[in-house]
C-alpha cells in the first residue's frame, strides 16, 4: 500500500495513533476497515470529519449474526483521496445501542432512522426517530432480523386466505 | 423564526396524488407562499428488496435490483455483480467487459433521456416532455433486440454477459444514439436557451459543495458544484472497461458562484453527461473485440459463494450506487445485501434545500436533483 498522503493507511495510522484500542485491516486498493468499539464510535467519525475534507458519508446499515449479536457498518468515500473508509462496530443484546453520528454527517440521519426500525438498534440522542420505511402495523417488529420468519407461519397475520391444502394421491378427487 | 410567523403557517401534503409526484409525499409548512419546513416522508415504494435478496440465488439477486429503477436498468443490477464478482474469482473475457460498458453508457443517455422530458414537464413544457420521450422509444426498441425486454432487461451476469451483439442490434442502437446526438441542439434550445425556463431554475434551489458531500449527494447532483467526483473514473470496476479509454469526468464550473449549484447548473451538467457518455460509446464500440462473452465456469462457480463480503459500486445515472454483500460459507444465497441508492441522499435533502422556497419552485428543485423513488424505498 502507498504511504502518499490520502492514502487509507495513513488515515488508519493517524487515528490508531490517537486510539490505540482500534484495530485496522486494509481491503484490497485504497480502502481500509477499522474495527472499533461502540463508545468510540463518534470520536472517530468526528476524526474521518477533520482528517477527510471531502468525506462522503456514503452508506450506515446494520447485520444481524444472530444470537443477539449484531454489526453496525458506516462507509466513507473520499474523492480527493480515492480511499474508502469502512468502520465495523459489534453490538450485543436484545436492544442494541449506538450513539448517533447523525449531528456530525446529517446525511447518515435517515441512514440509522432506517437501520432503527429494520434492526431495532437505538441510535441515542438521534433527533427524529419516526418510521421512515414501514407502515405502522410492522412498528416494533424489526423485520429484516433473522428471527422475523417470513414464511407461512406468519399467514394469518396478512389476512389473506389460507392455500387449500393438496388432495392426498389416490384420494377423494375436490 | 420566530413563533408568531408560524402562526399563520399552513400545512400542505405535496404528492402522493400530485401528478409530479410519483410515489412520494412531502409535508410543507407554509407561509404566504413561502416553504418554511419541508418534511420528505419514505415508504410508499418500500417492498424490501433487501430482505428479498436474501432469498434469491447470486445469479437471480441483480433482476430484484433492476426493478428497483427501471430508467437505469443495466446500470441498477450491475453493483450486485460486481459484488459476486469481488468475492468469487471470475474471468470476465474483455469483450463482455467492453460489451458491459457500452450498454452502461448507452443506458444512462436513455435515463437521461426520460428526466429531460420529466423535468420539463413537471415546470409545465408539456412539448419538451413528449419529445424526448419519443426519442427514448428508440432506445427501448434497442434494448429490445438485444435482451428481448423493454425495461427489465437482465443483461449482465456474474462472469460475463448473456446476450452477444447482433449487427440489428448494432444498427438499432445507431440509429438510436444519431438521434440523440442530432435533437441535443434542439434540446438545449428549447430548455436552456428558453428565458422561461432560466428564469424559472436560475438561482433555484442553491447549495454549496460542502453542503452537498454532508448530505450524501453524489454524481451529477455534486458535479454541477464544479467536482469531479465520479467513480468511472477515481474506482474503475476491474471489469468494466473505463480505463481501457481515455475520456474526461463532465463537470460544470458556474464562474459566478463557483462551488455552488442551482437547478440550472444542474441541467446543464446532465447534459454534458449525455455528451460523456456518447464519446464513451463512440470510442468503446471500435476496440470490441472478437471472443467469448462469459466466463465457461460462471455458473457452477456462483451456485455456492465462499464466506466473504464484497463491495460493488457503479457510477449510477443518479450518483453512486452500491451493494455491500455478506455471505456465509456453501450459502446459496446471501445472509446481507444492503444496497445503497444514490436517491436517498437526493431525497433526503431536500429537507435542507426548500425552506426558504417558493412554493412555485418546489418542483423545479426536486426535479432538477433527478430522484426516483425506487431508490430510497427499496
Amino acid at each position: 500500500m502507498s504511504k502518499t498522503p490520502g492514502s487509507a493507511s495513513t488515515l488508519a495510522r493517524t487515528i490508531i495513533n490517537k486510539y490505540p484500542d482500534i484495530e485496522s485491516k486494509p481491503l484490497v486498493g485504497n480502502k481500509v476497515e477499522l474495527v472499533v468499539p461502540p463508545e468510540m464510535i463518534r470520536d472517530i467519525v468526528s476524526m474521518i470529519d477533520e482528517e477527510v475534507s471531502d468525506a462522503l458519508p456514503e452508506s450506515l446499515f446494520g447485520v444481524d449474526l444472530t444470537e443477539d449479536k449484531y454489526e453496525v457498518i458506516y462507509i466513507f468515500w473520499s474523492h480527493e483521496g480515492k480511499m474508502l473508509v469502512q468502520l465495523r462496530v459489534s453490538l450485543e443484546g436484545e436492544t442494541p445501542e449506538i450513539e448517533t453520528v447523525s449531528d456530525i454527517f446529517p446525511g447518515l440521519d435517515w441512514h440509522e432512522r432506517e437501520t432503527h426500525e429494520l434492526y431495532g438498534i437505538n441510535f441515542k440522542n438521534h433527533p427524529d426517530l419516526r418510521l421512515l420505511l414501514l407502515p405502522d402495523e410492522l412498528e416494533g417488529k424489526f423485520p429484516m432480523r433473522k428471527s422475523f420468519l417470513t414464511d407461512r407461519s406468519r399467514m394469518d397475520e396478512t389476512g389473506l386466505a389460507r392455500p387449500k391444502p393438496r388432495p392426498k394421491p389416490g384420494g377423494e378427487s375436490s | 423564526m420566530s413563533p408568531d410567523i408560524l402562526d399563520e403557517s399552513s400545512v400542505i401534503w405535496f404528492g402522493p396524488q400530485h401528478v409530479s409526484a410519483h410515489g412520494w409525499a412531502a409535508k410543507l409548512t407554509i407561509v404566504g407562499d413561502y416553504i418554511v419546513e419541508c418534511d420528505p416522508n419514505a415508504g410508499y415504494f418500500h417492498r424490501s428488496a433487501e430482505k428479498c435478496l436474501e432469498f434469491r440465488n447470486f445469479r437471480q439477486g441483480s433482476m430484484i435490483l433492476e426493478r428497483i429503477c427501471m430508467m437505469e436498468a443495466f446500470l441498477a443490477e450491475y453493483p450486485y455483480i460486481a459484488a459476486v464478482e469481488k468475492i468469487v474469482d471470475l474471468e470476465v473475457p474483455e469483450r463482455a467487459k467492453i460489451m458491459r460498458t457500452i450498454m452502461m453508457e448507452f443506458n444512462r443517455i436513455h435515463s437521461l433521456q426520460f428526466w429531460w422530458g420529466q423535468f420539463a414537464g413537471e415546470l409545465g413544457l408539456f412539448v419538451m416532455l413528449l419529445w424526448p420521450w419519443v426519442d427514448r422509444e428508440y432506445s427501448l426498441d434497442a434494448f429490445e433486440e438485444l435482451t428481448g425486454s423493454r425495461h427489465t432487461v437482465s443483461y449482465a451476469t456474474p462472469g460475463g454477459v448473456k446476450y452477444d451483439f447482433t449487427p440489428k442490434f448494432l444498427a438499432k442502437m445507431e440509429t438510436a444514439l444519431k438521434l440523440v446526438k442530432d435533437r441535443m441542439p434542439v434540446f438545449n434550445d428549447m430548455l436552456a436557451g428558453s428565458p422561461t425556463f432560466r428564469l424559472r431554475t436560475e438561482g433555484v434551489g442553491h447549495y454549496t459543495a460542502k453542503q452537498a458531500l454532508k448530505w450524501g449527494l453524489s454524481g451529477p447532483n455534486i458535479k454541477a458544484c464544479g467536482i469531479p467526483m465520479d467513480l468511472r473514473k477515481d474506482d474503475p470496476d476491474p471489469n468494466l472497461a473505463y480505463d481501457l479509454i481515455d475520456w474526461e469526468v463532465p463537470v460544470i464550473n458556474n464562474e459566478e458562484h463557483p462551488g455552488e449549484s442551482d437547478a440550472f447548473d444542474r441541467l446543464l451538467q446532465r447534459f454534458k453527461e449525455i455528451e460523456t457518455s456518447l464519446d464513451i460509446i463512440e470510442k468503446l464500440l471500435p476496440i470490441l473485440p472478437e471472443g467469448p462473452i462469459i466466463d465457461p465456469k460462471a455458473r457452477s462457480k456462483t451456485n455456492r459463494l465462499p464466506e466473504g463480503e464484497g463491495y460493488g459500486r457503479v457510477e449510477g445515472t443518479r450518483g453512486v450506487t452500491s451493494v455491500w454483500l455478506k455471505t456465509m460459507a456453501k450459502a446459496q444465497t446471501p445472509w446481507r445485501a444492503k444496497i445503497r441508492g444514490p436517491c436517498f441522499a437526493s431525497y433526503y435533502s431536500l429537507k435542507h434545500i426548500v425552506p426558504g422556497a417558493r412554493f412555485a419552485d418546489f418542483p423545479a428543485i426536486f426535479g432538477s436533483l433527478d430522484p426516483y423513488p425506487g431508490w430510497w424505498d427499496r
